[in-house]
């Protein structure tokens, strides 16, 4: 970069420190909260004192709150592992051949990834339905590969179109078949961005609400946003509880996105992405 | 590019033995992106299109249980209910506001993280949070922080004098403003690091020419940052704001469209519209009014784009 004196870039990181905690205090406060006593938080002050898990213990204790915990679990992997089989051929054929079509096939799964849920929202409400899905993971399942299977496509095109064709054909010279020169040479080469995909997948599944809201109403099928919302009673709620519930949602979906923030951060400017 | 391809596909094919694969190689790429099409037509075109259909129909769940053919009765419905444009114009004032938030936030943050320092890069990666945290998790958190008994932010506001004894979030101009404000900063991230790569994409050259040519900082700003950022703005910035104006998780989460509508923006009418009027038809007619009204809005928008 340009010149820069010292004393000005300590400056400026401090401000960047102060900025940066303003800006992520509120996140901070909902983890602080989970881990307080109950009295703590409504009458303790600002600066936490003592520490507890007592609301975890609570909120795990809760059967509903645990049925909901293993029915987002099971969405989010299904969902995780259907977006990486559906978009690493979909990435290979749009990175590898040229057929007619390809353009339109493209723009039409990259405009999938524009579309918010709520613009389909009505019509697949009713959709469901009709099929006699609604109340069904399977359903839920459904409409969640849509949250990250576009975008997904495109990630991985970008690094199979990386790799040297080279490398495939004389796999395939030495007697190595298309679908082998894929899943022998392809897929090894681009496990780590495989990996971030389906992580991704997983990770927008697991928070989604607006369609499990619309889908779901019945407590055994619930995913964890709506028990979280369950926990919320007008009776006899607990801020403690709601802000561990809120931590076990939080937490797996910012601890993924840092691992995997490299091979995600580029391929979200590519294609923006539903919040 | 194309035609390069295309011949070493051919001469592929031609040094192969035929039938060593399941397809052959003509059928082999429609086979492969098969499965994802299927996908987006059943998630995307499928619906937008039964959408059209069922905004033409006549259900009412508590008349007229079956749907039948109802031509433009929903559309006619629509254009006569004034809550629902009272909504509409919430919908943009909640829009252009989010998007406002965050470019005000955005731009200063975006030019003090574009340093080479350890804090900068660590910041520019830990600034993500409020765009990877889900809106359930937020809602409730902001409906924690400003809540009127427990919430730290609610006895800041109130020392302040922003906010009386009540939270903020059951005054319905205050909540308004409050959610806006919510939803910018929820977003602020993503276009923090667009930002930042357009940033990083400018050439010093550009920089050490205009101060050759005795151009303070200000200056360099405007004639040499902004240019190079403008297309950037614009796009990311439309891409947030479509998202802003299909927004239903916060308002909903954190006032379910209250105090008195005062927080009902458009998603949160449609999905009141089927599921407590459960009149699905009419929402399906609110979601083609929005579909349009934003392609109309997204052309304006692009022409802000700077063309080389």
């Amino acid at each position: 970069m340009r010149r820069t004196s010292p004393l000005r870039e300590a400056g400026l990181d401090l401000l960047t420190l102060v900025v940066l905690f303003l800006l992520l205090v509120p996140i901070l406060w909902v983890f602080v909260a989970s881990v307080r006593p109950e009295t703590d938080i409504t009458g303790g002050g600002l600066w936490p004192q003592r520490l507890t898990f007592v609301h975890y213990e609570a909120i795990l204790a809760k059967k509903p709150f645990l049925i909901a915990l293993k029915n987002s679990l099971i969405v989010g992997i299904v969902v995780a592992i259907i977006t990486t089989a559906l978009a690493l051929p979909a990435a290979y054929a749009l990175s590898r051949f040229r057929f007619h079509g390809r353009t339109f096939f493209g723009l039409l799964i990259l405009g999938t990834q524009m579309l918010p849920s709520l613009a389909v929202l009505v019509p697949l409400v009713v959709i469901v339905r009709q099929l006699g899905l609604t109340n069904t993971l399977t359903a839920l399942i459904f409409t969640h590969l849509a949250l990250g299977m576009p975008i997904a496509v495109w990630m991985l095109k970008g690094y199979i179109d990386a790799i040297p064709k080279e490398l495939e054909e004389a796999a395939m010279i030495d007697g190595c078949s298309r679908v082998g020169a894929l899943t022998r040479i392809v897929i090894p080469l681009i496990r780590p961005a495989i990996i971030a995909v389906g992580t991704f997948a997983f990770v927008l599944s697991w928070g989604e609400y607006l369609m499990a809201l619309a889908l779901i109403s019945k407590a055994d099928v619930k995913t964890l946003p709506l028990a979280l919302q369950g926990l919320f009673d007008p009776y006899s709620f607990s801020w403690g509880q709601v802000m561990a519930g809120g931590t076990i949602i939080a937490l797996p979906a910012i601890l993924l996105f840092l691992i995997f923030r490299k091979q995600l951060v580029g391929g979200l400017l590519a294609g923006g992405v539903k919040g | 590019m194309a035609s390069r391809q295309e011949t070493v596909t051919g001469a592929r094919a031609a040094s192969r033995p035929p039938g060593r694969s399941l397809l052959p190689d003509r059928w082999l790429p429609y086979g492969m992106i098969g499965p994802a099409v299927f996908v987006a037509f059943a998630i995307a075109i499928v619906p937008l299109c039964y959408a059209f259909w069922l905004s033409l129909q006549d259900w009412y769940m508590l008349r007229q249980p079956l749907p039948k053919w109802g031509g433009l009765i929903n559309y006619r419905a629509l254009l006569q209910d004034t809550q629902l444009w009272a909504s509409f114009g919430r919908t943009w004032i909640w829009t252009l506001g989010t998007v406002f938030v965050e470019l005000l936030l955005a731009m200063p943050i975006a030019l003090l993280l574009n340093r080479e320092t350890g804090i900068a890069r660590t910041a520019s990666a830990l600034i993500l949070l409020p765009w990877v945290t889900p809106f359930i998790v937020l809602g409730f958190g902001w409906r924690f922080l400003l809540d009127s008994d427990v919430g730290p932010i609610h006895s800041f506001l109130h020392l302040l004098g922003i906010a009386g004894d009540s939270s903020v979030l059951n005054d319905p101009v205050l909540a308004f403003a409050t959610i806006i404000f919510i939803s910018g900063w929820k977003g602020t991230p993503f276009l923090v690091i667009a930002l930042l790569a357009a940033l990083k994409s400018i050439p010093d050259e550009l920089y050490e020419a205009a101060e050759v040519d005795g151009a303070g900082a200000w200056s360099r700003f405007w004639h040499v940052t902004v240019p190079s950022i403008q297309n950037t703005v614009v796009t990311v910035g439309l891409v947030l704001g479509i998202l802003a104006f299909y927004s239903f998780d916060l308002p909903w989460i954190m006032t379910k469209g209250g105090p008195q509508d005062a927080t009902t923006i458009v998603g949160i009418a449609m999905y009141k519209a089927v599921f407590l009027d459960l009149r699905p038809a009419y929402a399906a007619a609110i979601s083609i009014v929005m579909l349009v009204l934003l392609f109309i809005a997204s052309m304006f928008a692009l022409r802000a784009r700077r063309i080389d």
